[in-house]
């Protein structure tokens, strides 16, 4: 018996349909993924199945029971746990007072009890694997420990569905194999998983079936067994998928930037020439986004930088400062340093380029308009109105924003960070060709990725990180996926870059 | 791109948010209305504006501090020295109107700076160090004037600014209009409004995009200064005579007006539209109690509540519009 039923669900927001009349059935003890692109309607789906927003109109029942959530809270109290995409964590509270937040044990005072809370957090954490200390503060841990926080604290009230929104987009290879390996238990345990993912390979690997979404409206749902990515892939394109494409080679003659790189023992020299595609690999902690930061002018604790281009000496001392020399750094975390939440597309898209738009600090809203909307079409964003708030559209299209907000500054060195995250298939591809686009016309781009595939297939050159430290590079050509995490794990004893 | 226009659904639904403050406005209003026929006079109407041109007048520079994320505590004491600056200046001379409100404006420049420059080089917040030296001028504006009303203004000051046009408009209530098309100006038009909104939108966004935060705030301090001394000159104006504790309180009737009008404490939202429709509400609410004849403090208990029920209702509907 399903112990999760949809029947003809559909949601509009301001009129416009994010899902419409979708009907699906889930069974306990099933890992049963959610795929399709950016905003085919996987998001709100699993928003509708958690509480967090109401249906337009259809029905949800759980156990053949007919259920209409207030709030995600009565979600919760069913048994529905979810794992968001975006962080919903207290920073500056230790991770067992997040794992429990407003389930604390109390002691006979109504107090929280501070040992059972630390004891019962550590019991969950190993009963399940998890490498945390439950006293650490939120704020001090990686992206992808903060991720684990949040699973730990789904776990503790998941007893029916488990929904997790592109749970591994964040953490490393080890971590991955860990929440794999947890699924399969909460399965043996006979709830059910909703997964969303864009990450085809691994989706295939752990899900029983796969249901396909397009456009608001479901395809299709496969057995994983005897599927194939392709066939996927088709269905949620509605095409063919294209072969992938090779970089343009550089000019022998191009210019280059040589960077001196100090954090971890001696400075280390890594070169970059304009038009090539260099890649970074490593683990999560392997300082790849500490290196990007100092570059784009964030010094610091992120270690010293200095950057010359063909033996001119360029001033970063802050990211106007970089920006003015062309250094241009795409952060990976959208949320903090990335999207202006309130402020429409435009403002978004121009953020970086206003004063070139202007004359004399007098905005011209007809060119930023214009400029905004040409570099957005380039990237193929799909949105309702250029007047949106940013915070309305889907991880990947915000993505898609503001890479259009670093590429209106015309960059000569421009540093991605997980540039794809979170973007589906169709956009991933969209943006590797704008990057092999700008490498073709001159510019010089760093791409930090934990998806090695990716850097395989962009990048003419590959170097891996380790401890803060270059411990290999490889022609991108001549190197395997294999190679790459051998370097990034020390498992093979890597020849460091001088 | 592909813009799908899901035209007027969206429009109204969005508009209808951004103007739950007007509806209030409205709504108020015709409260007004149907208590006393005296707000269907032009001339009544007019007269309310000049009354709270000061507030008015201060409430669009801290907007624009509250967009970017900020606070400015010290503007009712910047509105005490201004005015009090101002009318010592002038010294009864009209030989000296000119230059004594050049001075002022530039006073309460200087201040706004100040206050913006250890913004941005420090990490005090703005709430402290604006209170701090809100407070360190109300000192001064008492040790220059020596604690009693000071100066004389100048003869044909007064009489300009309360002078009214065609028989009702006020050039107070003009002035106003002016300042206010030119707080629009800059929060709409300029690059340094767009990045206002941007820096207050999300600061580390900002720092990475390449904006230039420190001297966008301070020259977002030293406009709420500036338009402090504006106030200042325009509270000297309506009264006529110098008080040494003529600002005093008014920071509350300006963050009032502000946040009223849809700009947010945490920044990136709001402008000065709705804080105009702020401070229209204040002061309807405000003749409302005076028209119904209630004692000085419990009119001042019916306006608090006013405020918040204003407040409440405005958040109801933009809520429901989303």
């Amino acid at each position: 018996m399903p112990v999760l039923e949809v029947s003809n669900l559909s949601k509009r927001y301001s009129g416009v349909a994010a899902l419409s009349d979708v009907s699906l059935s889930a069974t306990a003890g099933e890992i049963h993924a959610i795929v399709g692109a950016n905003g085919a309607g996987k998001s709100t789906l699993m928003n509708l199945i958690s509480g967090t927003v109401s249906p337009s109109s259809g029905s949800i029942s759980l156990d053949g029971k007919n259920v209409r959530f207030a709030n995600p809270q009565a979600a919760q109290s069913m048994g529905i746990a979810t794992v968001y995409q975006e962080f919903s964590l207290v920073p500056q509270l230790s991770v067992a007072r997040n794992v429990f937040l407003g389930r604390e044990p109390r002691n006979r005072f109504g107090l929280i009890d501070p040992a059972r809370l630390m004891a019962d957090t550590r019991a969950l954490l190993s009963k399940y694997k998890i490498e945390l200390d439950p006293a650490a503060e939120v704020e001090s841990l990686s992206v992808a420990q903060q991720q684990m926080v949040e699973i730990a604290r789904a776990l503790t009230y998941a007893s029916r569905v488990l929904i997790l929104d592109e749970p591994t987009a964040v953490l490393s290879l080890r971590e991955q194999e860990n929440l794999f390996s947890i699924m399969r238990r909460l399965r043996d345990d006979n709830l059910l998983i909703l997964f969303v993912s864009h990450r085809l390979e691994e989706i295939l690997n752990i899900a029983d079936r796969i249901t396909v979404f397009r456009d608001g409206r479901k395809i299709e749902t496969l057995a994983a067994a005897g599927s194939s990515i392709s066939e996927i892939v088709n269905r949620m394109t509605g095409r063919e998928r294209a072969l992938p494409k090779q970089p343009a080679p550089v000019q022998e003659n191009a210019e280059s930037y040589t960077i001196e790189y100090k954090s971890s023992g001696d400075p280390q020299t890594i070169r970059i020439r304009c038009g090539e595609i260099v890649g970074i690999a490593g683990l999560v902690g392997a300082g790849r986004t500490g290196f990007a930061r100092s570059l784009a002018g964030l010094s610091g604790r992120n270690g010293a930088v200095r950057i010359e281009r063909d033996g001119k000496t360029l001033s970063l001392k802050s990211p106007r400062q970089a920006m003015r020399e062309g250094v241009v750094y795409l952060t990976e975390d959208r949320k903090r340093d990335g999207i202006f939440s309130g402020l429409d597309l435009v403002a978004n898209a121009t953020a970086a380029a206003l004063p070139d738009l202007a004359q004399g600090g007098i905005r011209n809203r007809r060119a930023e308009r214009d400029r905004a909307a040409s570099m957005l079409e380039r990237l193929h964003l799909v949105a309702a109105s250029l007047s949106l708030p940013i915070s309305k559209l889907s991880g990947g299209n915000q993505q898609k924003v503001v890479m259009a907000r670093a590429l209106l500054t015309h960059p000569k060195l421009l540093i991605c960070d997980e540039p794809t995250r979170g973007v589906d298939v169709g956009g991933k591809a969209e943006i590797h060709d704008i990057l092999r686009g700008l490498a073709a016309q001159g510019t010089a781009v760093l791409v930090i990725s934990s998806e090695i595939e990716e850097l395989l297939s962009l990048s003419h050159r590959i170097l891996t990180m380790r401890d803060r430290r270059f411990v290999a590079e490889m022609p991108a050509r001549q190197t395997s996926e294999k190679d790459i995490l051998m370097a990034a794990s020390g498992a093979a004893p890597a020849k460091e870059t001088s | 791109m592909t813009t799908r226009t899901h035209g007027t659904m969206l429009g109204r639904r969005e508009d209808l948010g951004r103007y739950a403050i007007f509806l209030v406005l409205v709504g108020i209003y015709l409260a007004g209305l149907a208590a006393s026929s005296a707000f269907g006079d032009p001339k009544y109407l007019f007269n309310m504006v000049r009354q709270v041109t000061p507030v008015g007048i201060a409430a669009i520079g801290v907007t624009l501090v509250m967009i970017l994320g900020g606070v400015d505590l010290s503007i009712g004491a910047v509105i005490s020295l201004t005015s009090v600056l101002c009318a010592s200046l002038m010294a009864g001379d009209a030989a000296n109107l000119h230059s004594a409100i050049l001075l002022t404006l530039a006073a309460g420049l200087v201040i706004g700076a100040m206050n913006g420059a250890l913004i941005a080089f420090s990490r005090v917040s703005p709430f402290i160090l604006t209170l701090g030296m809100g407070v360190a001028i109300v000192g001064l504006t008492q040790i220059y004037s020596g604690g009693t009303a000071k100066g004389i203004v100048s003869p044909g000051f007064r009489e300009f600014f309360n002078h009214r046009m065609g028989g009702s408009v006020p050039v107070l209530t003009l002035a106003f209009f002016v300042l206010l098309g030119l707080g629009l100006l800059i929060e709409k038009c300029t690059v340094f409004g767009r990045q206002v909104f941007l820096i207050g939108s999300n600061r580390s966004a900002a720092l990475l995009s390449g904006l230039p935060i420190r001297a966008v705030t301070m020259a977002t301090y030293s406009l709420s200064g500036l338009f402090g001394a504006f106030a200042g000159i325009a509270l000297l104006a309506r009264s006529g005579v110098s008080s040494t504790s003529a600002g005093q309180g008014l920071e509350f009737q300006v963050l009032a007006a502000v946040v009223l009008g849809g700009t947010t404490f945490e920044g990136g939202r709001g402008g000065i539209t709705g804080t105009l429709a702020g401070v229209l509400i204040l002061v309807i609410a405000f003749n409302l109690v005076n028209i119904g004849g209630l004692p000085y403090h419990m009119q001042l208990v019916v306006m608090g509540t006013i405020i918040i029920l204003a407040s409440a209702l405005h958040g109801w509907l933009s809520r429901t519009s989303s």
